[in-house]
């Protein structure tokens, strides 16, 4: 299968402290793939990488042949305007962006196309509200149905279950295996373990550098989870430059 | 019957009558329709304040254009749009590219730049208060100034509808428009264009005071009486010409000098908003009515 | 000892030559451009005059520079008009802590009044422009004796001058029809100048450049203008000449000339001297009047 992404020795950070440390591999086309790592492993930070928002400290982030701007993203909530007066009617129908552009108009195909991604979220009947007025799992549902929309190859989602009931879980999760069944390529962040063992077929383990990458029954081993829960969190003020990037890289 | 001919006359007569008053009408008017939904996009993007920093950041501008010309209004008005344009983008580059947010960005900015004006002015040894002799008075419009604020209001109103989705989509989700297009950096550009535009052709027209508060009043009051941002932005330009035109009926029959009583009543209006407003209005918050059944 | 003698002599000669050479001229600063002229016609080779608000400037809404605060801790003697026009003024001579004489030339002078405040213009009447040539002349001679003579000398030819002026304003002014003596200028600087020689000003903007008019003050003044056929509008070399060019277009009066009032110009403007200043409007306001 063709590589949708391809990491070659990347690393990513912020102020010259690598939060992702020297990531090689690739992701198939079609994938599920879940990524998995303690509090501050770099995962939000990868996922920023991939979408274009956070240039690397080295190395690249390829996308194949997809344009950055086709990626659908569905980021932790943090840099929405709650108070912005947009209806959630209007704010999903922002995910139409590429079809529509500056001047399109909202034909009824849109609008019904809209009105159908509402619904399948379970916010049928919310279509007039003020987005302020939702709460955080309505929120992310809301951003799932804008995801939806965008009808993207590559999908990526961090942590999208985040503050969701258990019913409502389960039918965003029904999504997410439609959209692999529809041969898109998923990445989501996640914590659940059983979730991801019961869901993702493949695995990535992030500790600021890769643990383990592949299936997830091999990925998710006691040493591994081990081995990963020991990675330092802080990043280190007296660190020195790194001397890995001065030997020629094993990955051939 | 002796009622609507004294209505008449307080309300309709002024504007019949004198040229300079259907002028100032026309003027508020193209203003309220230019100025209004800028103000509302500033209010919700956090940048109320920008009208007056802007007024200080154009004196360099002003004062090489006094410098070159003397006091001939239109070179230190390009000279004042050059500035604001140059400010206006500094600040706005600087707030995407670097951890700086718009409004410090924006404040070190016109505080460089209104040194500097302040600096050439001083060398060159006039003490004339340039800003003052900048900025025009709402009943002296002659053609050329009437004809460069109905040019403004409409290239405001078609870059506008030009960038009208990517500007609202910026400012609720700015993540979420980096991702899917690469719009949103020239989208906001061009919106602190038109912000520069307005403003300076404002002051140039009616002084600082009518045009920042024609366009951020009427924002403040349409806040309270819409929760849809198209509906915000109708709300705000009516209020911007009934301000107008009710300012301008006081200050011919009282003695009160025209841009404070348009704004004036602007204010007015506004305190009726936050008092009575269907939107978060005090009294609506402080009896709600009967709750509804689901 | 002949070169004893030799030096006390050199020594002689060179301490009573010194106060001669350290006999500066008299520092003298002048809050405006039509003081400076005063003080500068009085004073002549023995002063050396600065002024704070220069040509063309708004002495109503001046905002000084920290160089004008050195300018008057240098001086000796400070100029004022007095009666309200520098309002900038009072803050500045405290923070400068100069140990300068402050002289309102317009002492002795009967003001006029517009509501219940002063109205500052007083130079505008020749005769009152005498009273402060006067309060200058015995400033400088209590500031500098020893030029007591010089300065009368300068004083008695300057009033002569100023004689003149007055006969040659009121000439002009008699060719006026009475009909006809009204003027519309921008703000009422001109009311000393209306009550001396019987031309009426009517203004938009008051006494001060820092107020601004309401729409009834020009509907009143379009309203006069044409019921009483008043044939022109006169701009000032200080303000926006907007709001003037609106009433002319509007009455059909013709935009009559600029009028000097609070300001001097440039050397090569049209109004250097005080002089040049009120012959250059009543030549402006007889020509716009009497055709």
């Amino acid at each position: 299968m063709a590589a949708q992404l391809q990491f070659r020795d990347v690393t990513l950070g912020y102020d010259r402290h690598p939060a992702v440390h020297h990531l090689d591999g690739e992701v198939a086309s079609g994938a599920l793939l879940a990524i998995v790592g303690p509090n501050g492993a770099g995962k939000s930070t990868l996922f920023r990488g991939i979408v274009g928002i956070l240039r690397p400290l080295a190395g690249s982030i390829l996308t194949g042949e997809l344009d950055v701007h086709d990626i659908a993203y569905l980021p932790q909530t943090v840099d929405i305007d709650r108070s912005f007066p947009i209806s959630v009617f209007d704010f999903v129908g922002t995910g139409l962006w590429r079809s529509i552009g500056f001047f399109g108009g909202m034909g009824k195909a849109a609008r019904d196309k809209i009105a159908q991604a509402l619904a399948s979220v379970g916010l049928n009947g919310f279509e007039n509200r003020p987005i302020g007025t939702l709460s955080g799992g309505q929120m992310q549902r809301m951003l799932f149905a804008r995801v939806l929309l965008q009808d993207a190859r590559l999908i990526v989602l961090d942590e999208p279950f985040n503050a969701i009931d258990a019913r409502t879980s389960a039918d965003l999760l029904a999504l997410v295996r439609r959209w692999h069944a529809e041969k898109r390529t998923v990445l989501a962040a996640l914590h659940d373990m059983e979730l991801v063992r019961a869901t993702f077929p493949e695995t990535l383990l992030l500790a600021r550098g890769p643990v383990a990458w592949g299936a997830t029954a091999e990925v998710l081993t006691a040493e591994n989870l081990l081995e990963a829960r020991r990675m330092c969190e802080a990043f280190d003020e007296s660190a020195a430059a790194c001397a890995v990037d001065d030997v020629p890289s094993r990955a051939a | 019957m002796v009622y609507s001919v004294m209505i008449y006359d307080a309300l309709i007569a002024p504007f019949t009558e004198f040229e300079f008053m259907r002028r100032a009408l026309a003027a508020v008017v193209a203003l309220a329709l230019g100025g209004a939904p800028i103000g509302v996009f500033l209010m919700l993007r956090r940048m109320s304040l920008v009208g007056d920093a802007m007024a200080h950041a154009i004196l360099p501008g002003a004062a090489i254009g006094f410098l070159l010309s003397g006091l001939n209004l239109f070179a230190m008005t390009t000279g004042g749009l050059i500035a604001g344009f140059t400010v206006a983008i500094l600040a706005g580059v600087v707030a995407r590219t670097t951890e700086l947010k718009e409004d410090a960005s924006l404040a070190t900015f016109y505080l460089a730049s209104l040194a500097l004006g302040v600096t050439i002015v001083s060398i060159k040894g006039t003490n004339i208060d340039l800003l003052h002799v900048l900025f025009g008075n709402i009943l002296a419009m002659d053609d050329q100034t009437l004809l460069v604020i109905t040019f403004n209001a409409t290239i405001t109103l078609i870059v506008l509808a030009v960038i009208y989705r990517p500007l609202v989509i910026e400012s609720v989700d700015p993540v979420f428009l980096r991702t899917v297009s690469r719009a949103g950096a020239p989208a906001h550009l061009a919106f602190l264009a038109l912000v520069v535009i307005n403003l300076v052709n404002g002051f140039q027209a009616l002084g600082t005071l009518l045009a920042v508060g024609l366009m951020i009043l009427p924002a403040g009051i349409a806040r309270f009486w819409s929760r849809d941002i198209t509906g915000m932005i109708c709300i705000a330009v009516i209020s911007a010409i009934v301000s107008g035109y009710a300012g301008l009926v006081l200050s011919f029959q009282t003695k009160v000098p025209s841009g404070p009583a348009i704004i004036l009543v602007a204010a007015l209006l506004y305190v009726g908003s936050v008092l009575f407003g269907s939107v978060s209005g005090l009294f609506r918050q402080m009896f709600p009515g009967r709750h509804l059944e689901a | 000892m002949r070169r004893f003698q030799l030096w006390l002599i050199f020594l002689l000669l060179v301490t009573s030559a010194a106060p001669a050479r350290a006999q500066d001229r008299l520092n003298v600063v002048a809050s405006f451009s039509i003081l400076g002229d005063f003080v500068r016609n009085v004073g002549g080779e023995r002063v050396s005059v600065t002024t704070l608000v220069g040509p063309d400037g708004d002495v109503h809404v001046y905002t000084p520079a920290p160089a004008d605060a050195k300018k008057i801790a240098d001086a000796k003697l400070v100029v004022i008009n007095g009666l309200g026009l520098e309002g900038w003024l009072p803050r500045l001579v405290q923070s400068s802590g100069g140990k300068a004489t402050m002289v309102t030339a317009s002492q002795g002078i009967t003001p006029l009044k517009i509501g219940s405040d002063a109205d500052p213009h007083a130079w505008q009447s020749v005769a009152n422009a005498r009273i402060y040539v006067a309060d200058i002349r015995d400033a400088l001679v209590a500031a500098d004796p020893a030029g007591a003579e010089a300065y009368r000398a300068n004083a008695e030819r300057y009033l002569a001058k100023l004689d003149a002026l007055d006969r040659e304003v009121r000439e002009a002014v008699a060719q006026i029809p009475q009909a006809r003596r009204k003027v519309i200028s921008t703000h009422d600087a001109f009311g000393y100048f209306a009550s001396a020689y019987g031309i009426e000003f009517i203004a938009p903007q008051g006494v001060s450049t820092e107020s601004e008019v309401s729409a009834r003050d020009i509907a009143r003044i379009i309203t006069e203008v044409r019921a009483a056929k008043i044939p022109a509008v006169f701009l000032e070399n200080i303000s926006d000449d907007r709001l003037m060019r609106r009433i002319s277009t509007e009455t059909g009066a013709r935009v009559g000339g600029t009028l000097f009032s609070d300001s001097l110009t440039g050397e090569k403007g049209d109004a250097p001297t005080y002089i040049d200043m009120v012959r250059h409007n009543i030549k402006a306001l007889t020509s716009a009047l009497t055709n």
